[in-house]
């Protein structure tokens, strides 16, 4: 009863992949992902003045910054979100985990409604515009709008991670180390932040992917003002009207990163007491 | 000087835990009881993990915990080693590291002597490098034990410590960690479900069961013949036989009690009988026998002081470790703990004739803790 039971299981969850229905969908999946990728490296490498592109002045300026608006906006998520993290990994209490299941909006939320919403809060005619006014404070079409647009959008990958990461780490251990002495912000630094140091990272790496990558929110809240707002996304979408070369150029540098920073997860990610917590 | 000593009363949801403690130097306190009884809570309680409602803890004659005084001690500051069942080592440290975490306050040198001093201590040279999971169960608890010895305690908590290895390594390690702590001052405080644990490391007892302390003292006495019902079910005694008291000795210091066709020699119970002397017939009491006090012999054994000795059939025989456990019909079942070696020399099967033996001094009275109308009755 038992064995035909477990052989007709197998059978069934053997089925989608068996045969050549498995084979067939993988090439079909690599091909679809994979020629787009390839064919942006072809063309990119066949342009003459590929290297004029990417150090003209446009791409340079989109590049740095990119990386300071992102890098002040991952330093903020860092701050603000591995507490948060922290407590809705710890705390089961009903409200936290209302909020827990919200945290993910501004990931299935079009970043144009996000840059639309953004507006609607900070802008002129926001609900907190008035108030920002009187403060001599004018946030859209600013480089703290780009950062804010970033928060918004990039914040929950981080958050989402870190949270998992931490709840990963039995509250035993945090027990254990506070009877050997150790208080409890010490413990954290010490103990759970390098246990749950493998999702941190990806969920740091995953949010700043997103930071980079923003657009919709961004052009919508900032606006696309070249040296202010025109972070690469931005600069990649301007120069197609004017130079291909620069695009194509900002392109394989968005792509390079991504490879690396997919890299880098891979590599770092993997401690071998991972499963033994 | 008491080292340990304090009363928690704890409330956590539906269940309430009220327990008192108090453990001399370098004394191993057994709390023994089945599972929800409060005996992890307790710890956590004294190590401040669980904040008691009221109550007094006192470590090594400093007050910790005092709901009147309002005085509680960080989880940090109490100076508490604690053992989990599953010790919890930190994964991302080798055992040198593991060992020398609460040891982050001081010097270096002064650390790394302490940890070489707890490594030689325990046993653990030459693994100093190793990751916690390349150890095997009997090192990783040694590893835990360093880790908390390294922090000079003032108590040491141990939560079902042997609970994850198995049995034969249980023994062995039981004698190990028995011989470590009679060289440390420190009291203990181990909490086990299992009988043998309880007997063979602690000096005293205390039975817990519901939130509540059912008995309390020295463990052979305890927990090898428990005078209270519900402490020999706790305590796993495998013969509890309704009987009904039939003639005293009072010379002797028997009786000879009844039940289901079954004569039994038993020591005289305490309580007076009737006015008059006469004997009591209308006393039922409650007879405890262990399996391992009962003998199993092929014929009528002749000529030895056992005062019991009754015929049955061999009903059952399941294995229990070391041994097997026969069920032989006398009436009553009657449980019997035999080795493999006597098992297969008398070649025990279901259905077979034979005789179980045992003292008269091998069976207990146990005081049934509900209904004791009928025993006040007899006293009044």
């Amino acid at each position: 009863m038992m064995r035909t039971n477990l052989s007709r299981l197998r059978g069934f969850t053997g089925l989608p992949g068996g045969g050549l229905l498995g084979p067939a969908a993988t090439v079909i999946y690599l091909l679809f992902i994979g020629l787009p990728v390839l064919a942006l490296l072809i063309r990119a490498a066949q342009q003459e003045s590929f290297f004029a592109g990417l150090v003209g002045g446009m791409a340079l300026t989109a590049l740095r910054l990119s990386l300071i608006t992102s890098g002040i906006s991952m330093i903020i998520i860092l701050i603000v979100g591995t507490p948060f993290a922290y407590l809705l990994a710890r705390n089961t209490s009903w409200i936290l985990r209302i909020i827990d299941s919200l945290i993910e909006l501004p990931i299935v939320l079009p970043p144009v409604v996000a840059g639309v919403a953004m507006l609607m809060a900070f802008g002129r005619q926001g609900v907190l515009g008035p108030f920002l006014e009187t403060l001599g404070i004018s946030l859209p079409f600013t480089t703290g709008a780009v950062v804010f647009a970033q928060i918004f959008v990039a914040a929950p990958f981080y958050i989402r991670s870190a949270k998992l990461g931490f709840q990963s780490v039995a509250q035993d251990y945090e027990d254990i180390s506070q009877t050997l002495g150790i208080s409890p912000w010490k413990t954290f630094w010490r103990l759970t932040l390098p246990l749950a140091a493998p999702s941190v990272l990806t969920g740091f790496a995953l949010a700043w992917a997103r930071a980079l990558s923003e657009f919709g929110a961004t052009i919508m809240f900032a606006g696309n003002l070249m040296g202010k707002t025109q972070t690469m996304p931005l600069a990649i979408m301007t120069a197609m009207e004017s130079s291909l070369d620069t695009a194509l150029a900002l392109s394989v540098l968005l792509l390079a990163g991504s490879v690396t920073i997919l890299i880098a997860l891979g590599l770092a990610t993997r401690p071998k007491w991972q499963n033994r917590l | 000087m008491p080292v340990a000593k304090g009363w928690v009363k704890c409330r956590v949801g539906g269940f309430s835990l009220e327990v008192d403690w108090h453990i001399e130097e370098g004394q191993v306190l057994v709390l023994f009881g089945p599972s929800g009884a409060g005996k992890t809570t307790t710890l956590r309680a004294i190590a401040g993990l669980v904040r008691p409602e009221e109550g007094r803890v006192e470590l090594g004659g400093r007050v910790v915990f005092d709901s009147a005084a309002g005085i509680s001690v960080p989880v940090h500051g109490r100076q508490v080693g604690y053992l989990t069942q599953q010790y919890h080592l930190f994964p991302h440290l080798n055992v040198r590291e593991n060992i020398a975490y609460g040891l982050s306050q001081r010097g270096q040198p002064e650390a790394r002597a302490e940890v070489d001093r707890l490594v030689r201590m325990l046993r653990l040279d030459g693994l100093e490098d190793r990751r916690t999971w390349e150890l095997s169960g009997g090192q990783q608890q040694r590893v835990a034990l360093a880790r908390a010895l390294a922090t000079s305690p003032q108590i040491l908590l141990l939560d079902e410590p042997f609970a994850s290895l198995d049995a034969e390594l249980r023994r062995v390690l039981r004698r190990e960690l028995r011989a470590m702590l009679v060289e440390s001052p420190i009291p203990v405080m181990l909490v086990t479900h299992d009988r043998e644990e309880a007997l063979a490391l602690g000096d005293s007892v205390q039975v817990i069961d519901d939130g509540r302390i059912v008995d309390q003292g020295e463990p052979l006495r305890v927990l090898g013949q428990p005078g209270r019902g519900r402490v020999a079910r706790l305590a796993g005694v495998e013969n509890l036989l309704a009987m009904t008291v039939e003639s005293r000795n009072p010379q002797d210091g028997t009786m000879v009690c009844s039940g289901d066709g079954m004569k039994l020699e038993v020591p005289l119970d305490a309580a007076p009988t009737n006015q008059n002397d006469a004997p009591d017939q209308t006393r039922n009491i409650l007879v405890g026998l262990r399996s391992s006090d009962i003998i199993l012999a092929m014929e009528e054994p002749k000529g030895t002081s056992a005062r019991n000795r009754l015929a049955g059939t061999v009903a059952s025989v399941e294995p229990r470790p070391p041994g097997y456990e026969v069920t032989v019909d006398c009436g009553i079942p009657l449980k019997a703990q035999v080795t493999g070696a006597a098992m297969s020399e008398l070649g025990i099967k279901p259905g077979q004739n034979l005789w179980a033996v045992f003292k008269a001094s091998s069976c207990f009275l146990v005081q049934e803790d509900t209904p004791p109308a009928r025993d006040t009755g007899a006293v009044s």
